[in-house]
């Protein structure tokens, strides 16, 4: 068939500055990180792994809510732009509970002498990345659009609604964690103002990362989808007048 | 027709079912006693650690047992196409669920009341003087696997690899309840301490409540066509 014209194949310009001004952004942010702030009265420098480490867990966590709201509004209004939205952000979230499992990980073995502790926020961290896991072998297994939509985004409630009670669950369980990131060091001493600003700052930064990704992974959905249409239109033509669809 | 006698009727079709064939019974009934044993000789012979592992490893044949129960009642629907017949009834879809739920709840507890004694007789524990506490324990922590078991099964029943889909979707979802559960009962067996294991059955109510409102709204998503 013809190539559609009304899709646009290129990254707009608007995005590439986008991206050129987050990694602009990052280098101020591990600046501030490794250089500008302190280091911690009882970690030394340490404490430096937390500005990546929380600053993803934060945006990770906030991914995974957002998955669950786009999945509700998709089941509310049947978009398929909320369907895309919702698989963008859930891989978004995938990728920042990964990377905050390997952070974490960094981050225990010298301060808690191992790798893995049964403490809450990795146990927690760890049942999501096998929540977010099931949510892409359900999509992968089913082939209608409107059906894998509908059944993966009430896997992604089911996954978002069980967050609270995991969390619950394994905190009472057992807790190594450091208590709350404001009150970092676990002695109860808050963060020192100019630590607390550079984990905002990367916060930051981790937040317009997650953006660009989710705004670029719409795009690249709505480029799927012409081309899932594409195909089905091609299976109506009878095959001998068949073409080859253009991308 | 009436909602409520709508739920009633497909909880009695489905107890109804199983109490003529049995199949589910007898499967579960020896899968249970089965993974007991199996843990049991995996922990070792030392009786110490066998009666402080008693109501983990009860909580884990549950589990499993559950996933067969969710996913037989739907097999035994689809094989003649009764699913079908069942979703055209002038009630909503949920109406439906809670029919399930209904029948896979009141055989999971049963099945959780008779393996607590046997437990409780191959791990060498005490039941310990607040035992009356220990069903709604298993009331409450068996309803939450059915919640969750009985609307991932439904899901799952025309996918591809449903027998190893379901628990891998299941399982980490019913993590709190597999904890409170087992910290639940474990604090009334072990420890006689009420007051500590009504915290975790609160954890466990909280938890039914929310999924009971969740599963019953988006059960129409999962089974429409």
């Amino acid at each position: 068939m013809t190539t559609n014209t009304n899709v646009r194949w290129d990254r707009p310009v608007w995005m590439k500055a986008w991206a050129a001004l987050i990694v602009a952004l990052f280098a101020v942010g591990a600046y501030l990180g490794l250089v500008w702030s302190p280091p911690d009265v009882n970690q030394g420098n340490l404490i430096r792994i937390m500005y990546a480490h929380v600053s993803v867990a934060w945006i990770g966590f906030v991914a995974v809510g957002l998955t669950a709201f786009f999945a509700a509004l998709y089941l509310w209004r049947g978009k398929r732009r909320d369907d895309v939205l919702a698989v963008a952000s859930a891989e978004m979230a995938l990728l920042f509970s990964s990377l905050t499992i390997i952070g974490g990980m960094t981050y225990s073995r010298p301060t808690l002498n191992t790798f893995w502790t049964w403490d809450a926020k990795l146990t927690l961290t760890a049942l999501m990345v096998a929540l977010l896991v099931g949510y892409f072998i359900v999509r992968a297994l089913v082939d209608d659009p409107v059906r894998r939509g509908r059944v993966s985004a009430v896997v992604a409630i089911v996954v978002a609604g069980s967050l609270p009670f995991n969390y619950l669950a394994a905190e009472w369980f057992r807790t190594l964690h450091p208590s709350r990131a404001i009150a970092l060091d676990g002695s109860g001493v808050t963060m020192a103002p100019d630590m607390l600003s550079a984990l905002l700052f990367n916060t930051v930064v981790a937040g317009l990362v997650y953006a660009w990704f989710m705004v670029d992974r719409v795009r690249l959905g709505r480029i799927e989808a012409q081309l899932e249409d594409a195909r089905v239109a091609q299976e109506a033509v009878p095959s001998g007048k068949r073409g080859v669809v253009r991308v | 027709m009436n909602d409520l006698l709508a739920v009633w009727l497909v909880a009695r079709k489905d107890l109804l079912q199983e109490a003529r064939s049995k199949a589910v019974t007898v499967a579960t009934l020896f899968f249970s006693a089965v993974t007991l044993v199996v843990i049991a000789f995996a922990i070792g012979a030392d009786t110490r650690l066998l009666r402080e592992a008693a109501m983990g490893a009860l909580w884990v044949a549950l589990a499993f047992a559950s996933v067969i129960s969710a996913a037989q009642s739907y097999q035994a629907d689809l094989e003649d196409g009764a699913f079908d017949a069942l979703l055209t009834l002038p009630v909503p879809r949920s109406a439906v669920y809670l029919g399930k739920l209904l029948a896979n709840w009141g055989f999971m507890f049963a099945l959780g009341l008779v393996m607590l004694p046997v437990t409780l007789v191959l791990y060498g524990a005490e039941a310990g003087p607040h035992w009356p506490w220990l069903v709604p324990t298993i009331g409450l922590g068996t309803l939450g696997f059915a919640l969750i078991a009985v609307l991932y099964a439904g899901l799952t029943a025309n996918l591809r690899a449903r027998e190893s889909l379901l628990p891998v979707l299941m399982f980490p979802v019913v993590v709190p309840i597999l904890l409170a559960a087992v910290r639940a009962s474990g604090s009334l067996v072990g420890l006689a301490d009420v007051e500590l294991a009504t915290g975790w059955l609160l954890l466990l109510g909280g938890f039914d409540l929310v999924y009971v409102v969740l599963c019953t709204a988006m059960y129409g998503y999962v089974v429409e066509e």
